[in-house]
């Protein structure tokens, strides 16, 4: 309840908003694709067990 | 403000990614290191590297089939754990890599749908993420070990991505769209995937107990679920904090 009233609120416009998600969209992409899925040997045995315990698609 | 708001998506998955850590150390990586003691074909070795010593690391590095088949023939990359990592610290700088990732792609899905995230439906956003990258995907390419028969990589990786992007679409239509129409979409959308089908591998047989790949699928989806439960309660408590965007 005490939270509920505090919880504070930021106004973007429209495109404000849309450019903040694809900013996040597209460097969160970024970040999964290559721990996860980039085929580059060095990437792949740093992330080994990560990409395992994920489910990524692996060797 | 941008700025603002993306670290604060980053802080969220940075932490779920060491909180992810701790909870694969305790069933996750011993599974792994288990079933390697049975990968011994001869060019499925290159898991031996990242144990041993630079010189065979350099040489499995070569032997690879990642390598090999993903290097275009340029044959500089020569594998190995980056910035002289040992095995564990490999693994937190992927998990928090892939933390961080996790926490923007969740950040912007609720963007995107207008849905704030917050400490409250924290739990179902990381649910939401969870079924979209985890477990709808394991429908038809269940949590691996080293060593299991698979599929072309590229193959799998691809129906893999396309399965993630229509099982979130899918996940929209269905809980956050009211009409009986986008339901029914959803439904259609989340199933399209495992209609057309995994890639699967023309030879099943594997040196790894099967027993260590039942017992790994369902640690690595209860340990998954647990880093989204988490990426979502604190993602939402820090938006509670940072402000939520209306617009």
């Amino acid at each position: 309840m005490a939270s509920q009233s505090m919880t504070k609120t930021v106004s973007l416009n429209f495109t404000q908003r849309m450019t903040l998600a694809m900013a996040s969209l597209l460097l969160g992409v970024f970040l999964v694709y290559g721990a996860g899925l980039a085929n580059s040997a060095a990437l792949h045995d740093t992330a080994h067990d990560s990409r395992h315990a994920y489910g990524f698609p692996c060797h | 403000m941008i700025i603002r708001f993306l670290l604060v998506a980053i802080a969220a998955g940075l932490l779920s990614g060491v909180l992810m850590t701790g909870a694969q150390e305790l069933k996750v990586t011993p599974l792994i290191v288990h079933a390697e003691q049975y990968e011994n074909g001869p060019v499925d070795n290159h898991h031996d590297a990242i144990r041993t010593a630079p010189a065979l690391k350099m040489l499995a590095g070569l032997l690879s089939p990642i390598s090999e088949a993903y290097a275009h023939g340029n044959a500089e990359e020569t594998g190995g754990i980056l910035f002289g990592l040992d095995r564990f610290g490999g693994t937190l700088m992927a998990n928090l890599v892939t933390g961080a990732g996790f926490g923007l792609l969740l950040f912007a899905a609720s963007l995107l749908t207008g849905v704030a995230i917050t400490l409250k439906n924290g739990v179902l956003w990381g649910a939401a993420g969870w079924l979209a990258f985890q477990f709808l995907p394991a429908i038809g390419l269940p949590p691996e070990l080293p060593g299991f028969p698979a599929a072309d990589l590229y193959d799998r990786q691809a129906w893999w991505m396309v399965t993630v992007v229509l099982s979130a679409m899918g996940l929209y239509l269905l809980v956050l769209r009211p009409e009986i129409w986008a339901k029914i979409l959803g439904i259609v959308v989340i199933a399209a995937p495992h209609v057309y089908g995994a890639p699967q591998p023309t030879d099943i047989a594997s040196d790894v107990p099967a027993l260590l790949g039942a017992e790994f699928a369902v640690a690595a989806l209860a340990t998954t679920a647990f880093f989204w439960v988490a990426l979502g309660l604190l993602l939402g408590g820090a938006m509670d904090r940072a402000g939520h965007v209306e617009g």
